[in-house]
């Protein structure tokens, strides 16, 4: 017997008792989808979530801190950073500047504001287009590293533009959007609150799909709070640690140097030391849990899937012993039985195997939009996985019984009930 | 001699106490082209005759020579092509594969033969118009009487055009009148050459076999020819 007409037998079996063919099919099906569904949402979760992470920057520490006196922290903390440098790259205000009004042709911050508040009052979905303010900053030359942006275009803030009072500001990439669509606005000078300033550089974008974007910004040299916020001391400032072990040491040398500062007690001012790596860590305790968790659920899906493949090969081999006698009485070879039970075995799982897939495909689709808003498709690694277990179980559990069966003497396979 | 069996024993269970010798030291010749019926009560061993006969079964001890050939020392392979080319079998229980059709069921041996499929349709369908069911080709054994199935069996068994044909009690399940065209269909193919081993526990149909082997608790008890009406 050649090997078309064993693909043909099997064809003509699997097409002959479509109830049992079904069965088999929907085992696999279900235990593909369920796992690659599973799996690939936990996976989508879990790189969403170190993404905005990321862009947050990791090993961030956020300080907080304030004089009684009205004296400025911000250089102390500076020069004390600057002993730091082993474990610290960067440190900057992190002040958020308000009633600040930038101008640039027909363009205003005011105007957009007004757009946000329209926005609001209606059904909020119609903002999609609508520019919106952007969020303005105090910030030292190390504002870019500690805050995870990189220069795209032009220069960053310079500790000269910082010393000299420069009246020049870097713009992030949705801010530069907004205001000049598609020029270079490299050069070009903006006016905030009446006063020039000249854009020396734009930020790469960081999230392309987020609204309330990070890249919607303004950052200008903190000296400038003279005359854009005069009289404002800063009290907030994020520390950027070399690493996850140097963000533990620089957030105890830093709360040291801030006792040091403002007393045992906090008599001449108060201060607050955070580091954000905290809360990712507890996040990602969270993460690995539900990992674990759903992980479980997976597996435990696979396993039931895996017994159902296995059940329904079993029940239906057991039911075929007496064809398989049939067949060897009337001159089958026992390789021919087993060619003909592979075959069938292999092209029922591939066929539940790659409908298995699209279903999964659409889960996850689904679950991501339903669930957690994100766009996520499943990996190649876990699509290919799945589909490779659940045709191994069923080649196996298809092929051994069979082979079993077709080693008996012809008349005890017909004999079986 | 065609087939050939010296002291030959089945025996299950051996040594325990519920052993049974199915066959208990047999020795038998049948000729090409003989038709012997092999009669017996339930239980004396027909059927386990049959099996070694036909090579879907191997004894526990003795030898048989089919063709001059020792079976035992045959491989599966060979075997299964033996019981592909030489033997036609027609059960009692039909053993139809219920997942085929008529066709599909009566052109399966000839699959395993490696014939090409418009010769092994031809063949096929030649042999159902033997047996006069040629119209229903497309239909499922289970749509079909006993009687029909019967003969689809048959048509299977001659399909190959084999030298022997063994039948294990194929009348036992179909009315006398049914039995009676089966019994003669097979005395035709004894005109053809072909040599016939009936198995039946039923004296009346014993009685029209030109040679008639009795068994008995695995032994054979009775060995004679008889004159018979239909040769
Ligand atoms: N697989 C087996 N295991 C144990 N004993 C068996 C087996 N097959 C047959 N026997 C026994 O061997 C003896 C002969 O059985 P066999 O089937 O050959 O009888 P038979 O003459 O065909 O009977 P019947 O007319 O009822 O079909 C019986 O006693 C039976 O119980
Ligand atoms: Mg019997």
């Amino acid at each position: 017997m050649n090997i078309r007409q064993a693909f043909k037998m099997a064809f003509r079996s699997i097409l002959g008792n479509k109830g049992r063919s079904v069965l088999t099919m929907l085992g696999i099906i279900i235990g593909i989808a369920s796992v690659m569904t599973i799996v690939s949402t936990i996976n989508g979760m879990n790189q969403q979530s170190l993404k905005q992470f990321e862009a947050m920057g990791t090993n961030k520490i956020t300080v907080s801190a304030q004089r009684y006196d009205g004296q400025d922290v911000f250089q102390d903390l500076y020069d004390y950073c600057l002993q730091l440098s082993d474990y610290v790259e960067g440190v900057t205000p992190n002040s958020t500047l308000w009633n600040v009004n930038v101008v640039y042709g027909t363009k205003s911050s005011k105007a957009m504001e007004k757009n946000q508040e329209n926005m609001g009052n209606s059904d909020g979905m119609s903002g999609t287009d609508v520019e919106l303010p952007p969020n303005m900053y105090l910030g030292s030359d190390q504002y870019a590293v500690c805050n995870n942006f990189q220069i795209e275009k032009g220069r960053d803030l310079s500790f000269l533009d910082i010393q000299k009072y420069n009246q020049v500001c870097v713009l992030g990439a949705q801010a530069a959007r907004n205001f000049f669509g598609y020029a270079d606005p490299v050069g070009q000078t903006m006016s905030v609150n009446g006063y020039p300033f000249t854009v020396v550089g734009v930020y790469r974008e960081k999230d392309p799909d987020s609204q309330w974007s990070q890249d919607n910004i303004i950052v200008f040299p903190y000296t400038m709070s003279r005359i854009l916020s005069p009289g404002e001391t800063f009290s907030e400032f994020s520390v950027k640690a070399r690493s996850a072990e140097a963000a533990v040491e620089a957030t105890s040398r830093i709360s040291g140097y801030l006792t040091g500062l403002m007393g045992q007690n906090q008599e001449k001012g108060y201060f607050w030391v955070d580091s954000n790596n905290q809360w990712q860590n507890s996040y990602n305790e969270q993460a690995t849990m539900m990992s674990v968790v759903l992980g479980g659920i997976a597996a435990i899906s696979l396993l039931v899937g895996g017994i159902g493949i296995m059940n329904i090969m079993l029940v239906t081999v057991t039911e075929r012993t007496r064809e398989i006698g049939i067949r060897r009485a009337i001159g089958a070879e026992r390789s021919s039985i087993v060619t003909q039970f592979l075959i069938e075995a292999a092209m029922l799982c591939g066929i539940g195997g790659i409908i298995g897939i699209a279903f999964g495909t659409l889960a996850t689709r689904l679950a991501g939009r339903l669930l957690i808003q994100i766009d996520i498709w499943p990996s190649v690694t876990i699509t290919l996985g799945a589909f490779a277990l659940s045709v191994a179980l069923g080649v196996l559990f298809g092929i051994y019984p069979a082979a079993k069966a077709s080693k008996l003497q012809p008349v005890e396979a017909l004999r079986a009930e | 001699m065609l087939i050939q069996i010296n002291d030959v024993y089945k025996i299950y269970g051996e040594g325990l106490e519920s052993e049974v010798r199915a066959l208990d030291g047999v020795t038998l010749s049948i000729d090409r082209g003989e038709f012997v019926a092999i009669v017996g009560q339930s239980g004396s061993g027909k059927s386990t005759m049959m099996n070694v006969l036909g090579c879907l079964d191997i004894p526990t001890r003795g030898d048989y020579f089919l063709d001059g050939t020792n079976v035992r020392e045959l491989t599966d392979k060979e075997l299964s092509h033996i019981r592909n080319r030489q033997i036609g079998f027609i059960f009692q229980q039909y053993n139809l594969i219920q997942n085929l059709n008529v066709l599909e069921n009566v052109e399966l041996p000839l699959i395993y033969q490696g014939i090409n499929a418009d010769d092994r349709h031809d063949m096929a369908m030649e042999a159902l118009e033997r047996v006069g069911l040629a119209g229903r080709v497309k239909h499922r054994p289970a749509e079909m009487s006993g009687g029909q199935q019967q003969r689809v069996a048959i048509a299977r068994a001659i399909a190959t055009h084999p030298p022997i044909i063994m039948a294990d009690e194929p009348t036992g399940a179909l009315d006398s009148h049914t039995g009676h065209e089966v019994l003669q269909f097979l005395q035709q193919l004894n005109r053809e050459g072909t040599t016939v081993i009936l198995i039946t526990h039923d004296n009346g149909i014993a009685a029209t076999a030109p040679r008639c082997v009795r068994l008995q608790d695995g032994k054979i008890v009775e060995d004679r020819e008889q004159e018979v009406d239909w040769l």
